[in-house]
């Protein structure tokens, strides 16, 4: 340490510099395309690609909603089941509005739909800071609720549209396309560039941080701990609720099956992007990354007939693995 | 210098961090029954080569070498194998573990398959009792005060079989009497012909237990002396390479009749304060002294609303009810606390991000956070602060410890405060880094703000401020400033030792 | 194997001759999975009709209705069942090898055991099955195949690696040997509508031409229908379903070409099983034995037979 380094402290972004730890997903993911392609050559026709990244968008959606609650030192296991009361309540509603079926009737549900979302996470949030509960066991009960409320409003069966028109008409936002790209992909890339300005670029971003890298150094801060917290439950259940806005019009019902684990598979998909289970940091595009490694993971195991079909969660697991070794070995080296 | 043999021997160390060389070239000779103390500024390069010795890291060039044998360690726990322990400055015990079972971690005692509890605890407990604390070894670290851990921390790496006992910064939580009961381990240590690395900053300290003393700075070595040749004056002037006569700032006349800016009457903090009041003007430099535990910090931060409690706050004469410290914040007021790691600093994030958390408001651009602006203000705080920093995008746990309190103080100074409170402010601190913090009090002080600094140093208390609050069991015990604000008049009242024999 | 008309003949004789005895008071236990998916719900639904109605036909009959969402969880509801002190068990084990010795032990303490659809491991611990024909689902789809298609390529979504679904493929796989059909691929598809989308899609670009998917659940088949609608390809010539639910009894009765036919596997199979076991207890008539349920095809011409449309299901 001599005193010349002392006075002239270099600043970051004067040399372009790759911070290894946040592309590993994306040299992961890279690396996945290209195993893939040699394995099949359909892999990498538009027709799948696009198909892949549509079907990613809940679980990419969902994921970015995760990533503020897991940032902030959090952990929401509700978010499946809540997908699937929002969605069976979505499409209740739609079905009790009646009249002549009109984008109007749509743009109400989905105003709804966010509603209910906004109030789930709400739930989530206050059970967690004011009850002063661990935010596991909080939202493994919310996630029994919510599950329960769904197989209630369908009397064990399915909550399906009824009204085919109004499914004609609300089917292109999951089918739909601009300019060539599907509408769930454009919705889950607006989704995650707001966040990500949410998370960098404001103060509730900031403070999010902030929360989850030490709680008492937010307290002493002055930052009102509790309510950051909450808000990102309320974040989170928004983030679902968008999700479900693009998943009804896929198939047009909700079933007691809906979002079966997609808690995991969010979870799963933010640490893959690069955000620690700790809390600290928030990784936004590395969890959208994640979430698309995930699902060309299972895309490549149907494509290919490397293994049989009875081995297939085996090979899923072992290459999630290996993706986080990866990662781990490259911010070792940084 | 000494005549026992040589145990541990360091030749030509170097060591590098990516292309910076933070040790250059030491040579270091540790003898059986020999204390040797090394002494440096923060960023010398002691902690670089404690590390070096115990097996936390590898040279990038020289050797280490047992009994004259070079060897190269595979760790911590081999070097520990080879009877080399390390008392970290850091508490690192498990908070929800009882003391024995902390002091005896990875090393457990068993019966067959089952834990030998009972023999755990009473072994602890004669450990803790060796240096000269009373603890119960069932009790849970997490109740214990800083000083306590600490104790339990140096009896858990003497637990192990040791040749060479390695201490970094012991006494920096610790109150006089127990850093006696330390000194009197150390000098047992000696007597049973092991060798001892002392790393301190307290000078008057090393003069008294060293045998030899080692002076580093900028990561080379100084001098090797015998304690016996240097006074702490010495060595203070060998460590920062010139003269240091003024450690503390010329004081200033007290402010007479200045308006109270802060007023507390009759504070509780349920289990820690009773009924506690004082009195703040502007322009004043209020102490607080007392034994650790004595409630000082729960105090101010029962006033400040990081902790729940009862009585009467006035700020500029109107009452207050602070809720939470943002509150007290809105109100003009900052809280430095004493555990910089734990509650100042966010040490996972970069310097950047923790100088403007707490005044973020202030760097809004509309809804977004303007980072060029943050950027700014971090220069600006690198210049006034003097905050020593390779980079600026490193994270603030990177930082040394002095440097670390500077951030913290330049964080605080962005809600441009009326009332500062300053909880051990130069606690790990090297003397060079405390005689700037001195200063910047000082000129706090002047500057028309008024300040509150809570320390366990009783020559610090006395250097810097104008009158000194005496805490004991929870209680305001008096009050001392002009000729009466002395060493030995605020030990009668931290202790009531003299106000019981007369 | 008697068939399901004969298994409601039995029932209705007994009903008839009885009206004297219908005072004593009897407790039936009724243990089933909770709804995780369309046909389970349905089981759900029937089960829950057919206690109001039993309830009502019997006054001395209470019924205790119990849903598990897994086997291990089906286990302790069967201890607490047992341990309210029943007469009969009706149940529908999660799966056959986890669910043997609870419901042995039920038999155990003296309660007449009538099991529905999947197959304890010891069959001696019932004692009354009622069930579907899974290798018969199975060979029907697969006869069906061979007689539409006569030869081609398809491929087969399965529902979950459990014993009906590889008794299923199995006689399904056995039906069409010998035939020009070739099996380009098949995968689980989990007996959900999401999973079977996302598998279809990917058959769907995996394999440049597909004649006609088996499904064997329809569930699933609507997951499928929307992914060969997506892809707007006209190579897939039918989708064969099974299990009768009502959307896809209504799309053959009305001359679906993508949906020509179906194969009957019907989750009121757990009301034939509550109703038969109620009458072995009320009536003093023999029960006991093996009621399997026919799998018959259903087509555009008899589909009315089977249409329900106020069912969940």
């Amino acid at each position: 340490m001599t005193h010349a380094s002392e006075t002239t402290v270099p600043r970051p972004g004067g040399g372009f510099r790759i911070d290894l730890k946040a592309a590993a997903p994306f040299i992961a993911l890279a690396v996945l395309l290209v195993f893939g392609a040699l394995l099949n050559p359909n892999f990498v026709s538009a027709a799948n690609l696009l198909n892949v990244l549509t079907r990613c968008a809940f679980i990419a959606i969902i994921a970015v909603g995760a990533t503020f609650v897991i940032a902030s030192g959090g952990l929401d296991l509700s978010v499946g089941s809540m997908a699937a009361f929002i969605a069976g309540s979505m499409i209740l509603i739609m079905n009790g509005m009646g009249g002549d079926p009109t984008i109007g009737t749509i743009a109400l549900a989905m105003l709804i739909a966010l509603g209910i979302g906004a109030l789930c996470g709400l739930a989530n949030g206050v059970v967690t800071t004011a009850g002063r509960i661990e935010p596991f066991i909080v939202t493994l009960g919310t996630m029994g609720i919510f599950r329960a409320l769904v197989i209630w409003l369908a009397e064990g069966g399915s909550i399906a549209m009824k009204d085919q028109e109004l499914r004609a008409l609300y089917r292109p936002v999951y089918f739909g396309n601009v300019f060539g790209i599907p509408i769930p992909v454009l919705v889950f890339l607006a989704v995650a560039a707001i966040a990500a300005f949410v998370l960098y670029k404001t103060r509730f971003g900031r403070h999010v941080l902030a929360v989850g890298s030490n709680e008492e150094v937010a307290r002493y801060s002055g930052i009102p701990v509790g309510r950051v917290r909450t808000l990102t439950y309320v974040v989170q259940g928004l983030c679902v609720a968008v999700a479900v806005l693009v998943y009804v019009p896929r198939l047009g019902a909700a079933t007691p099956t809906t979002g079966l684990l997609w808690e995991l598979q969010a979870i799963t998909a933010v640490v893959i992007g690069g955000t620690a289970l700790r809390g600290g940091t928030g990784r936004v595009w590395g969890t959208v990354c994640g979430a698309l490694i995930l699902e060309v993971v299972g895309n490549i195991m149907v494509l290919s007939d490397l293994v049989s079909e009875y081995l297939i969660g085996a090979v899923q697991g072992a290459i999630i693995i290996v993706a986080m070794l990866v990662q781990r070995s490259m911010s070792r080296r940084t | 210098m000494g005549s026992g043999d040589i145990v541990l021997e360091g030749r030509g160390l170097f060591r590098s961090f990516g292309p910076v060389e933070v040790l250059s070239g030491i040579d270091i000779v540790l003898r059986a029954g020999e204390v040797h103390a090394v002494i440096g500024e923060n960023g010398a390069g002691k902690s670089t080569l404690m590390r070096l010795l115990s097996g936390h890291l590898e040279p990038t060039k020289g050797t280490v070498a047992i009994d004259g044998v070079p060897c190269t360690f595979r760790g911590p726990v081999d070097a520990e194998h080879r009877g080399i322990v390390l008392v970290h400055q850091e508490i690192l015990l498990a908070p929800h573990l009882t003391v024995a079972e902390n002091i005896f971690l990875g090393r457990e005692k068993r019966r067959g398959l089952i834990l030998d509890d009972r023999r755990m605890n009473r072994e602890a407990a004669a450990a803790v009792l060796d240096l000269g604390a009373d603890i119960d070894p069932t009790t849970a670290v997490e109740r214990l005060s800083i000083a306590q851990r600490q104790l339990v921390q140096i009896a858990r790496a003497l637990a192990v079989d040791h040749r060479v006992v390695i201490f970094d910064e012991p006494t920096a939580s610790l109150t006089p009497v127990e850093a006696d009961a330390l000194f009197r381990v150390i000098a047992r240590l000696r007597e049973r012909g092991i060798a001892v690395l002392y790393i301190s900053h307290r000078l008057a300290e090393v003069k008294a237990i060293a045998d030899v003393v080692t002076v580093l700075r900028d990561g080379r070595l100084v001098a090797h002396h015998d304690a016996s040749e240097l006074e702490p004056f010495d060595m203070a002037r060998l460590m920062v390479g010139r003269d240091m006569s003024n450690l503390y700032p010329e004081r200033r006349p007290p402010p007479a009749a200045a308006d109270i800016v802060l007023e507390a009457r009759d504070v509780s903090v349920p289990g820690f304060v009773e009924n506690a009041s004082f009195v703040l003007r502007k322009g004043e430099i209020l102490g607080f002294g007392g034994l650790i535990g004595a409630g000082r910090t729960e105090l101010l931060e029962g006033v400040l609303g990081l902790r729940p409690s009862t009585g009467e706050v006035r700020v500029n004469g109107k009452a207050v009810r602070f809720r939470t410290v943002h509150d007290s914040m809105q109100a003009g007021i900052v809280y430095l606390s004493e555990d910089r790691k734990g509650k100042g600093l966010l040490v996972g994030q970069d310097l950047r991000t923790n100088l403007t958390l707490s005044a973020l408001d202030r760097f809004r651009r509309g809804p977004l956070i303007d980072k060029a602006r943050e950027w700014a203000a971090l220069d600006r705080a690198i210049t006034a602060f003097d905050i020593r920093t390779r980079r600026r995008d490193i994270n603030a746990g990177q930082l040394s410890g002095g440097n670390q309190q500077k951030l913290l103080l330049a964080k605080s100074m962005l809600i441009e405060p009326d009332i500062v409170v300053i909880d051990e402010p130069t606690r790990g601190i090297d003397i060079g880094t405390k005689a700037e913090i001195y200063r910047f009090i000082a000129k706090l002080a002047a500057d028309g703000k008024a300040v509150i600094v809570i320390s366990s140093e009783m020559p610090e208390l006395i250097g810097v401020s104008h009158r000194v609050v005496v805490m004991r069991g929870g209680h305001i015990a008096g009050e001392v400033d002009g000729a009466r604000m002395t060493e030995a008049e605020i030990v009668v009242l931290a202790t009531g030792v003299a106000a019981q024999a007369a | 194997m008697r068939t399901l008309m004969l298994g409601f003949a039995v029932a209705a004789t007994v009903v008839g001759g009885s009206a004297f005895a219908q005072e004593k008071s009897v407790t039936m236990a009724v243990s089933i999975p909770a709804a995780d998916h369309g046909w389970t719900g349905g089981v759900v639904y029937h089960a829950e009709r057919e206690k109001a109605a039993l309830e009502a036909r019997y006054p001395g009959l209470k019924i205790i209705l119990k849903t598990s969402p897994d086997g291990a969880s089906q286990a302790n509801a069967l201890e607490d069942l047992s341990a309210q002190g029943i007469d009969a068990l009706v149940t529908l084990p999660h799966n056959s090898d986890e669910l043997t010795d609870p419901v042995r032990r039920v038999k155990e303490s003296g309660v007449f055991v009538t099991v529905v659809d999947r197959a304890l491991s010891d069959p001696t611990i019932q004692d009354l099955y009622v069930a579907g024909n899974n290798p018969e689902l199975g060979r029907v789809a697969g006869e069906y195949m061979k007689k539409e298609l006569g030869q081609g390529d398809i491929v087969v979504i399965r529902g979950l690696p459990i014993v009906i679904d590889e008794q299923r493929v199995t006689a399904f796989n056995a039906a069409i040997e010998g035939s020009g059909i070739k099996v380009l691929d098949s995968q689980y598809g989990n007996w959900s509508r999401d999973d079977a989308f996302k598998v279809m899609q990917d058959f769907l670009t995996k394999h440049p031409k597909i004649d006609a998917v088996w499904c064997q659940d329809d569930d699933m088949a609507v997951g499928v229908l929307e992914a060969i609608q997506q892809s707007g390809r006209s190579d897939i010539k039918f989708v064969v379903g099974g299990a009768g639910m009502k959307d896809m009894i209504k799309r053959v009765m009305d001359g679906d070409p993508m949906i020509p036919v179906n194969v009957l596997y019907p989750p009121s199979m757990i009301a034939t099983a509550m109703d038969l076991t109620a009458a072995g207890l009320y009536d003093q008539v023999p029960v006991r034995g093996s009621y399997i349920l026919a799998a018959p095809l259903v087509t555009k011409d008899n589909a009315a037979e089977y249409y329900f449309p106020d069912s969940p299901f």
